[in-house]
């Protein structure tokens, strides 16, 4: 018997999707400006909801379990889905086109991620995945005003479809070996027989396909673009949203069914996190456009997520699981600005944020926290999730050291290139034509929160730290 | 007789063309054929294996549907981008989509 | 093994042999004159087209057709079910109500944003 109750979130996020689609066609089209508070609020709910019932587990299915490590990824995906909310109330608005729809698919990106995150299942994780994946490539394309969103959508589209197809191709030969879709059924045969060909070839395509979403190089072409073209909330949703997503199914995928052949994907995983740090942060230093330097800078940050696979332990886990949940509030910070400073003036070049910091010093603050959140430099909050993800490497095997001393080499690369931007707004002067940005109370509001949060985590990281790590434990549990 | 390994020789080919018509061609709807056919070539995958190794269950033809309904899903999101596209500059070729660097 | 392939040939043969014959005959049994007038129209019966036929269709109807492509293939999940009626009982038909349900939802909001009106 199917255990329906352990649905809810699942059920709650669906239920709230499907209301705002109704509400936007009961609403006549010029008073659905209400809509966004909805989402704004619902989601909400949804987060405390989350965190009240963190203690819930159980199994749906075989496949399918509820554990303390689904709820904390929810969690993330609902506060990123929040802030891209928030963070869309006057971008939206401009924009002027179908606010039903926006926030609608807003939502089912999110039931898309919490469903990747939680199967344990290759047919449901497929479904999740395309669920994220299909409405993601509608809402990079949303535009309709702005070609380059249309020509980032079919971009996103072609190679997107391309890496779930070589995905595909990769479970079916899984299965086809196994005998089995459910990880755990598939880990227990694997270690009963011996590692045959087919089932190798299906394990590099389907790492293959993940380092597609993680945007881990050589895969990661599709990055830049997307994230320039897309509307700019979408484009911080993406990165933190997606990427974590994927995250969170892969390492189910690795350490669940195939714990035991990490020979085989132990290198590949090394060789690109090396790949993505080294590529992303030297490619960001000549980036003109703010989104992408983002951009880059978000693969190099897949990069260093990488190493917490690498490192194959719980320490490693938890630090994956903690940096994630600090990316999702630096990478917002950071989109948000650039969302504020948008509606302004219409542009992303690094030049046009010159005297920023005059102009509205609320904005460039967020923009500096949150980029040197990135960097990692204390007491910002990505200083401790950095330290978590390179000592545990180097927990794993002494031999591993040159790998955190890479990723602490790339980090000062990209201090540079992040000061770039900070250069530009709290040295430059501004255009004299040039008055003080409009920035919602809504976001200013968000702004401070995340503010907050970036310093509270990064003097006090603990309460989060034990969270995400027990979180991880929960993995590990039969 | 035809065996498990003929379908999945069969497969693999299907999946090669595809592979090599996504990454060959420059024309936004060929590329979405060539994905079509690596998506059959899967198809084609998972039912072959759930008849000859497991006939008494159906999770290959199971996630076989699921796949066939995803692909006519995402086609038909592509679509509708390519027709957006092609309302605005009369061309579907993507190495003139250039206005963003490639 | 030969004789599965023999089938298959035979079978051929005659899907072959089918089309082939059917075009001799209509060759052998026509009236032999040369066809002139009407016949030789592109409809014999029809109105006759006006204007060059390569003309561009309104994106449109690529709407309608993405529509249907959709709605089309999400019956795919109703065959199983359909067949299966018996055995899985109350709880499948319901699920299977809400699933129906969110197809109308979707038909609604393609019927709401003019999706379907006919030009």
């Amino acid at each position: 018997m199917v255990n329906f109750g352990l649905l809810y979130m699942e059920i709650a996020t669906a239920a709230l999707g499907l209301m705002l689609l109704a509400w936007g066609l009961l609403v006549p089209k010029r008073e659905r400006q209400g809509i966004a508070y909805l989402t704004a609020a619902g989601l909400l709910a949804l987060l405390a909801l989350a965190w009240c019932t963190r203690g819930a587990a159980g199994t749906v299915l075989p496949g399918y379990t509820i554990d303390l490590y689904s709820i904390y990824f929810k969690s993330l995906f609902l506060t990123a889905a929040f802030l891209a909310t928030i963070c869309s109330f006057d971008y939206v608005a401009k924009m002027g086109f179908n606010q039903g729809e926006y926030y609608a698919l807003l939502v089912f990106a999110t039931l898309g991620m919490m469903v990747l995150a939680t199967s344990g299942e290759l047919i449901t994780l497929y479904l999740g995945l395309e669920l994220m994946a299909i409405t993601f490539y509608i809402l990079v394309a949303y535009r309709l005003d702005d070609p380059k969103s249309a020509e980032a959508g079919i971009k996103y589209l072609l190679l997107g479809a391309l890496s779930s197809a070589i995905l595909l191709y990769g479970f079916s030969l899984i299965y086809g070996t196994c005998g089995s879709t459910v990880l755990r059924e598939i880990g227990k045969r694997i270690s009963s027989g011996q590692a045959d060909f087919a089932l190798l070839l299906g394990l590099i395509f389907v790492i293959a396909g993940f380092s597609f979403k993680v945007t881990a190089v050589p895969f990661h072409m599709w990055a830049p673009d997307v994230y320039e073209g897309a509307p700019t909330p979408i484009t911080a949703f993406l990165s933190v949203g997606s990427k974590a997503a994927a995250f969170a199914a892969l390492i189910r995928i690795l350490f669940l069914g195939f714990d035991n052949q990490a020979f085989l994907w132990l290198p590949l995983v090394t060789v690109l996190s090396v790949l993505s740090m080294v590529l992303g942060n030297l490619v960001a230093i000549p980036q003109k456009n703010v989104k992408r330097l983002l951009a880059y800078s978000s693969v190099a940050q897949g990069g260093y997520l990488l190493l917490g696979i690498v490192s194959a332990s719980l320490l490693g886990i938890g630090a994956i699981l903690y940096y994630a949940m600090i990316y999702v509030f630096a990478n917002m910070g950071a989109f948000m600005a650039a969302t504020a400073f948008y509606n302004n003036d219409r542009s992303d070049e690094i030049k046009d944020y010159a005297g920023l910091a005059r102009r509205a010093p609320l904005v460039a603050a967020v923009m500096l926290f949150s980029v040197a959140s990135l960097a990692g430099i204390p007491p910002l909050a990505g200083f401790p999730g950095k330290l978590y993800l390179f000592s545990s490497v180097v927990a794993r095997d002494y031999s591993y050291l040159w790998l955190a001393l890479l990723g602490l080499l790339m980090s000062a690369v990209s201090v540079y290139y992040y000061l770039q931007i900070v250069k530009a707004m709290y040295t430059g002067n501004p255009a004299p034509q040039k008055g003080a940005l409009q920035v919602s109370r809504g976001m200013e509001v968000a702004m401070l929160l995340v503010l907050g949060i970036l310093f509270f985590l990064g003097i006090y990281p603990t309460p989060l730290t034990n969270y995400a790590f027990k979180a991880g434990e929960t993995l590990f549990m039969p | 007789m035809i065996t498990l390994n003929h379908y999945v020789a069969l497969s693999a080919l299907l999946f090669c063309i595809g592979l090599l018509g996504a990454l060959g061609k420059r024309n936004a709807i060929a590329i979405l054929m060539g994905i079509e056919l690596m998506l059959n070539a899967v198809n084609i995958n998972l039912v072959a294996f759930n008849r000859f190794l497991q006939p008494s269950q159906v999770v290959g033809q199971v996630f076989a549907l699921f796949i066939i309904l995803v692909a006519a899903a995402e086609v038909a999101v592509g679509l509708a981008l390519v027709i957006n596209i092609y309302r605005r500059r009369l061309d579907t070729n993507i190495e003139d989509l250039n206005w963003l660097k490639w | 093994m030969l004789q599965q392939y023999a089938i298959i040939g035979i079978f051929l043969l005659g899907a072959v042999g089918t089309a082939v014959g059917s075009i001799v005959v209509n060759w052998l049994v026509r009236p032999k004159p040369e066809p002139k007038g009407d016949k030789r129209a592109t409809y014999e019966c029809g109105l006759e087209t006006i204007g060059p036929t390569w003309v561009q269709f309104k994106a449109r109807y690529f709407l309608y057709a993405l529509v249907f492509l959709l709605f089309d293939v999400e019956t795919i999940f109703l065959y199983p079910w359909a067949v299966g009626f018996q055995e899985l009982g109350f709880l499948a038909f319901v699920e299977m109500m809400i699933f129906i349900g969110i197809l109308a939802l979707g038909l609604w909001y393609a019927w709401k944003e003019e999706g379907l009106k006919w030009l």
